[in-house]
């Protein structure tokens, strides 16, 4: 991640639209992580990686962001790796705005064991889900590239070699397994907006209405567009060769594993980026830069996280938002709908 | 069936003759003389010329995998000097420093792929760099290095796929969490057997399983029976 010619700079490039809160996001979040993997340079050591997720996953970090880490551990345990943690946490918060979230989801020690063994089933909690998935689509390892790489492995390896119908020769070469487990995460989001909205007595609706939107929507994308990849890409005879031997072919987890290490706005660009979806594209990337905008500009950004949602219907700064959000539904019913997408999606993603 | 056979170091620990006199009872056809510490190597350079090696049709030898960087050049030397025998000379990848040196050596540089705590040669991407810098070397793939980088076997696979044509041996034994050479256990001949497929039957295969010499023959069935490669998935439908 981090590529200075990025695909969502390449389609903006072509399209011949400047797009600079995309851009600015984007230059910050590979800033910070620089700043960061210095940092805790020294903190490298086999078996753990410092993970970071959400925004600077994404990204699309500002300047009023937090920065939402953990300590992945896959490997034997030790008491140390506490230490690791401690220190890992005093670094990381001299360098971010704000304290973690409140859902215990970052900012503590995961191991790589639930993410890998645990999919589906009561084992299988918010949290593992949400953790699993955002590792593949969102995160950016600070330290022990090598460890991250082979957890993500391991979960793609999970849901590609147990989806039998994945590598049926006469058929659609989508991962349902996969692209389930997106659905669910975008649902779980979903559901648990409803949750924070009661737990926290409707504190912050604005500012998580807003992201439900438009980032956590964007993980669902890039999930769907990953899934549909293969099927897309299906022409090429020797990406047919490693589906159909009986054998299966780690080239396909090698393949998810790039597909997943490109920021999720960046699949969705490299998706969109053929003349033909150009102006499918425009709308899209527009509504993002636009809903960017408003957290990059701290004056806005603070007047939604205390806006009350009695108020906000009258509200410029939410409506501004809300009329972003609208354009980006808009333009992935059009892209998902679509002459590409429309049979995949119907029957993948609906029924 | 592949050629199989242990590496000195495996069987006896600084002591090469102890270990070839070993296996002149075992069923193998391939050996790698064991330099691994740098106390090793002259001895058993100065030795060569009295060791009965008729016993094998393929042999390797081990470089050291540690030694100061003022020592490389002497190093480098000694094996140069028995560069006629054709005997492939594997190295750990983090030990080159003077790379004008080790070229030399052509396609006699086997270049080994390392174990998670190393800093270069752990991935096909890695491993990418070092043969852009030594276009001509062979590559000695060490499926439990491969396989504690990542156990998924993506790594191991890529490797195998990428590097065909460079691939001169094989390193087998199950690396465990403290970086040591272990006997295949079942857990590890699974993840082996997904790729197994892939390692020609020409291709000499050393077994790097510390083993005492009771539990020689145990080990090479364990071996085989990870070389089989039998995990074709089911049909899907």
């Amino acid at each position: 991640m981090g590529d200075p010619s990025y695909r969502t700079l390449d389609l903006s490039r072509r399209i011949g639209e400047l797009w600079p809160n995309i851009e600015a996001t984007r230059d910050l979040s590979n800033q910070k992580v620089a700043e960061l993997k210095k940092d805790l340079s020294d903190l490298d050591t086999e078996d753990i990686s410092v993970v970071v997720q959400g925004s600077l996953g994404r990204g699309e970090f500002t300047s009023d962001s937090d920065i939402d880490w953990y300590l992945l551990v896959d490997g034997i345990a030790d008491p140390h790796h506490h230490d690791v943690f401690l220190e890992a946490g005093k670094r990381i918060k001299k360098r971010a705005r704000k304290d973690e979230g409140r859902e215990k989801l970052f900012a503590t020690l995961v191991s790589s064991h639930d993410l890998i063994h645990y999919i589906g089933g009561e084992g299988d909690t918010n949290n593992n889900l949400t953790r699993r998935l955002l590792l593949l689509v969102e995160s950016i390892p600070l330290t022990g590239v090598i460890t991250h790489e082979r957890v993500v492995k391991n979960i793609l390896k999970r849901y590609l070699v147990e989806d039998r119908g994945f590598r049926r020769v006469n058929g659609h070469h989508v991962p349902r397994f996969l692209l389930n487990d997106f659905a669910r995460l975008w649902r779980t989001m979903a559901v648990d907006f409803a949750y924070k909205l009661r737990a926290r007595s409707g504190e912050g609706w604005a500012i998580r209405n807003v992201k439900l939107r438009m980032s956590r929507k964007l993980l669902y994308v890039a999930g769907l567009l990953a899934c549909f990849h293969p099927q897309l890409w299906f022409d090429d005879p020797g990406d047919r060769r490693i589906y159909e031997e009986e054998r299966f072919q780690p080239e396909v987890v090698d393949m998810f594993h790039s597909i997943f290490s490109d920021y999720p706005l960046d699949i969705l660009a490299g998706f969109l980026d053929t003349a033909e979806l150009h102006q499918t594209a425009l709308p899209l990337f527009r509504a993002y830069d636009e809903f960017l905008g408003v957290l990059r500009d701290s004056d806005q950004r603070k007047h939604l996280e205390t806006l009350s949602e009695a108020a906000a219907e009258s509200d410029p700064v939410y409506q501004k938002a809300r009329e972003a959000s609208h354009q980006f539904r808009d333009g992935l019913l059009d892209l998902f709908f679509g002459k590409k997408l429309n049979l995949l999606t119907r029957q993948y993603g609906v029924f | 069936m592949h050629r199989l056979g242990f590496s000195t170091g495996a069987l006896a620990l600084s002591d090469f003759r102890r270990a070839l006199r070993t296996l002149e009872e075992q069923p193998v056809q391939v050996v790698e003389l064991s330099a691994v510490r740098e106390s090793e190597l002259i001895p058993l350079l100065y030795s060569l010329g009295d060791l009965d090696l008729s016993q094998f049709s393929y042999v390797s030898i081990h470089a050291p995998s540690y030694f100061s960087p003022k020592a490389e050049a002497g190093i480098f030397e000694a094996l140069y000097e028995i560069r006629h025998r054709g005997w492939p000379i594997v190295v750990h990848p983090d030990t080159l420093h003077d790379f004008s040196l080790w070229k030399k050596l052509g396609n006699l540089l086997c270049i080994e792929n390392m174990d998670k705590r190393k800093r270069t040669g752990r991935t096909v991407r890695e491993l990418e760099l070092l043969f852009q810098e030594f276009p001509q070397a062979s590559f000695c793939f060490d499926i439990g290095h491969a396989r504690q980088v990542d156990t998924s076997m993506t790594e191991a696979y890529l490797m195998l796929k990428k590097f065909s044509s460079r691939l001169r041996q094989v390193h087998i034994s199950e690396v465990n969490a403290q970086n040591r050479h272990d006997r295949l256990s079942f857990v590890s001949t699974l993840g082996f057997q997904e790729v197994t497929h892939l390692i020609p039957s020409s291709t000499p295969v050393i077994i790097e399983s510390i083993v005492s010499e009771d539990q020689i023959g145990a080990e090479i069935c364990r071996v085989q029976n990870a070389l089989r490669g039998s995990v074709a998935r089911p049909k899907a439908g």
